[in-house]
């Protein structure tokens, strides 16, 4: 089987996870207590206005029969409107707001990922020294503290004592030169994007360093501790071609396994890096509806936040595949 | 566990072979190995204090109203008369006042103590973190024990079901569940338990599948013994070792879930006090008063790498492979 179609094949197997994430997100949504009409029309509302809502949101059907319909609804991406948002199709909200969260998260990835392999080697090279230590004890602490934290620690000495980056916000990078205050030519743009991503990237992106960089460390001990590479070091290869050409890639797959688990702590991360930086995306998305009680725009919002985690294993899985020749995908013609 | 400990150790020196000395020699060398490892020493006292803390708090708080604390101290939910509003620490001088010994770090935006504050908000973090940790272990593991056991359908069912949990991002997943249900403290409890049952579920399984096939299992079947028995009595206790790892640890993240629920204004509601609503209330003053932002995160911190250090040095002590 080629590739392609093991990629083919794995979006096919997330339609029934997808499907269930639907069935417990509508039963909890639909468990809430009191009436949900009630809190949409107001409390100055009569009982025939309170009827006409109850008819023109469909809650008037049985359970199963909004179950099947919404089922059907979402199959062609309508999701309902949102309330709070003055009925705005909460579809589009989503795809407003998706972007910010994906920039967010593949740049507090990036950052993760490109700091603690160096160091995850580094350390694993240097076993047992200086520097080894001060890697372990700082991948300790990384995993044992609060994101947000580092998020208000950072505003503090970044934005209010040293006035270096902005507190809150987002810019994108492909927003237009006029959009963004300040902006004459692409470049700004650019450049305000880039400060306002720093502090969040770093936020966001500290649990998945520390986590990545203990892996990498005991993943690549583990290598350069294995016959083949004795071998290579009796034939007197330099540990720097033996790191290089035998160790590095065969030490990846427990890093990757570990980056996959990270992308759900990660998309928890982005909803609390969007709360201390003010930063409308996703994460900001689900407060906002879970304060409002808007219930459309909960169950979307929970939904697209599992489309995103489903799929980000997918990455990881076919990369896997790409890393360990060893894996086939599935096929009988391996 | 001491007085075990000798007798064991001395048996494996002579080389007893049976298996339930060797069982007990490796406990014992285990722990050996445990109290040998300072890092996971330090945890243990940090574990020890924090909750030892959280009992002292909640006695307080739930049977006697906090008369303990405002007789000696300050109340951790009520605002002084006339207390003075974010007071820096011992030392510092803001716009408001200078540190004094009266509030060693200072006060929040009601005047309240801050490390009054912090104390009482430990029962919070300790006794979720606990509790949602049990009860996710406990049902993560008999829900594994079970499906890996039978095989077949009922594992295909169990797992397909576990699976599903996972795709929500967890925090997502407790969100959801508060929304619906409220933003209570019990209800962030079980949200988080929920959570935490995959983590338990893959990891018993897969070691219910190789004790599975272990002789004296086999024997067990063949004797007649009943499948409960047989899950409750033999395979979950021998798969148990890296569960009691995996619980410690999980401890940690756990606390730090409800910290973030807490923070989101999810969780207990004021003023009751707990670090990540601090955290939360501490935002809109971080320019005047930084400090009132930097203790709550401290006291997270401490108690996390607690756990997690003790977590780490039980895993190196039970597998002395995966030290590095």
């Amino acid at each position: 089987m080629t590739t392609a179609g093991y990629i083919g094949r794995r979006l096919l197997q997330i339609v029934p996870v997808l499907w269930f994430v639907v069935t417990v997100t509508f039963v909890l949504i639909n468990s809430i207590p009191g009436d949900p009409v009630r809190i949409l029309v107001g409390p100055s509302a009569d009982a025939a206005a309170i009827e006409a809502a109850r008819v023109q949101y469909g809650l008037d059907q049985p359970l199963y029969v909004r179950y099947v319909k919404y089922l059907a609804a979402i199959a062609t991406g309508d999701f309902g409107t949102s309330i709070h948002y003055g009925g705005v199709p909460v579809t589009a909200k989503i795809l407003e707001r998706l972007p910010v969260t994906l920039l967010l998260l593949v740049s507090s990835f990036t950052l993760a990922i490109g700091t603690a392999i160096p160091l995850g080697v580094f350390a694993a090279k240097n076993r047992n020294n200086r520097y080894d230590h001060l890697a372990r004890i700082t991948s300790l602490v990384g995993v044992s503290t609060p994101s947000f934290w580092v998020g208000l620690l950072l505003i503090i000495v970044f934005a209010y004592y040293t006035n270096l980056l902005p507190p809150s916000g987002l810019v994108m990078p492909w927003a237009p030169p006029g959009s963004v205050e300040g902006a004459t030519s692409r470049l700004d743009v650019l450049a305000t994007s880039a400060s306002h991503l720093i502090l969040p990237s770093i936020t966001l992106g500290t649990l998945q360093m520390a986590a990545i960089t203990r892996i990498e460390r005991s993943s690549m001990l583990e290598v350069l501790n294995k016959d083949y590479v004795q071998l290579a070091r009796a034939y007197g290869i330099s540990e720097r071609t033996i790191l290089r050409k035998q160790a590095f890639k065969n030490a990846q797959l427990p890093v990757l396994t570990v980056i996959g688990i990270q992308i759900t702590t990660a998309l928890g991360g982005a909803v609390l890096t969007e709360t201390v930086f003010n930063i409308n995306g996703m994460g900001n998305l689900i407060i906002t509806a879970v304060r409002a009680q808007d219930y459309q725009l909960i169950m979307g919002t929970t939904i697209f936040f599992a489309i995103m985690f489903v799929l980000g294993v997918l990455v990881v899985d076919v990369l896997y595949a790409v890393i360990d020749p060893r894996i086939s995908y599935g096929g009988a013609d391996e | 566990m001491s007085d075990s400990t000798v007798p064991a150790g001395e048996s494996t020196r002579v080389g007893s072979s049976t298996e339930e000395r060797t069982a007990v020699s490796r406990s014992a060398q285990a722990f050996r190995q445990l109290k040998r490892n300072s890092a996971s020493r330090a945890g243990l006292y940090v574990i020890g204090i924090v909750t030892l803390v959280a009992l002292l708090t909640t006695i307080d708080a739930d049977i006697f109203d906090y008369q303990f604390a405002a007789t000696f101290w300050y109340h951790p939910e009520n605002d002084p008369s006339g207390g003075e509003i974010l007071l820096p620490p011992i030392g510092i001088e803001n716009e408001f006042g200078a540190g004094n010994w009266a509030h060693p770090l200072g006060t929040d935006h009601r005047g309240r103590d801050i490390l009054v504050r912090l104390v009482y908000g430990t029962r919070i973090a300790v006794q979720v973190g606990l509790l949602a940790t049990g009860i996710g272990m406990t049902l993560g593991t008999v829900i594994g024990a079970v499906s890996g056991y039978y095989g077949g359908w009922v594992d295909d069912v169990l797992q397909r079901f576990v699976e599903s949990l996972y795709a929500i991002p967890f925090l997502i997943l407790v969100i959801a569940i508060m929304s619906a249900f409220g933003r209570e403290l019990g209800i962030a409890i079980v949200g988080v338990s929920i959570t935490t049952i995959p983590v338990f579920t893959r990891l018993i399984r897969s070691q219910v599948l190789s004790v599975r096939e272990m002789e004296y299992v086999e024997a067990a079947k063949a004797a007649g013994v009943r499948d409960r028995h047989i899950i409750f009595r033999h395979i979950i206790p021998n798969s148990l070792a890296p569960v009691l790892v995996q619980s410690t640890l999980q401890v940690g993240v756990n606390i730090l879930i409800v910290a973030s629920l807490s923070f989101l204004g999810f969780g207990v509601q004021p003023p009751t006090p707990s670090w990540g609503q601090m955290l939360a209330q501490s935002r809109q003053y971080m320019i005047v008063n930084p400090w009132f932002s930097i203790w709550p995160g401290i006291a997270i911190l401490v108690t996390v790498i607690g756990f997690n250090m003790l977590g780490d040095g039980l895993r190196d002590a039970i597998d002395p492979r995966s030290n590095d």
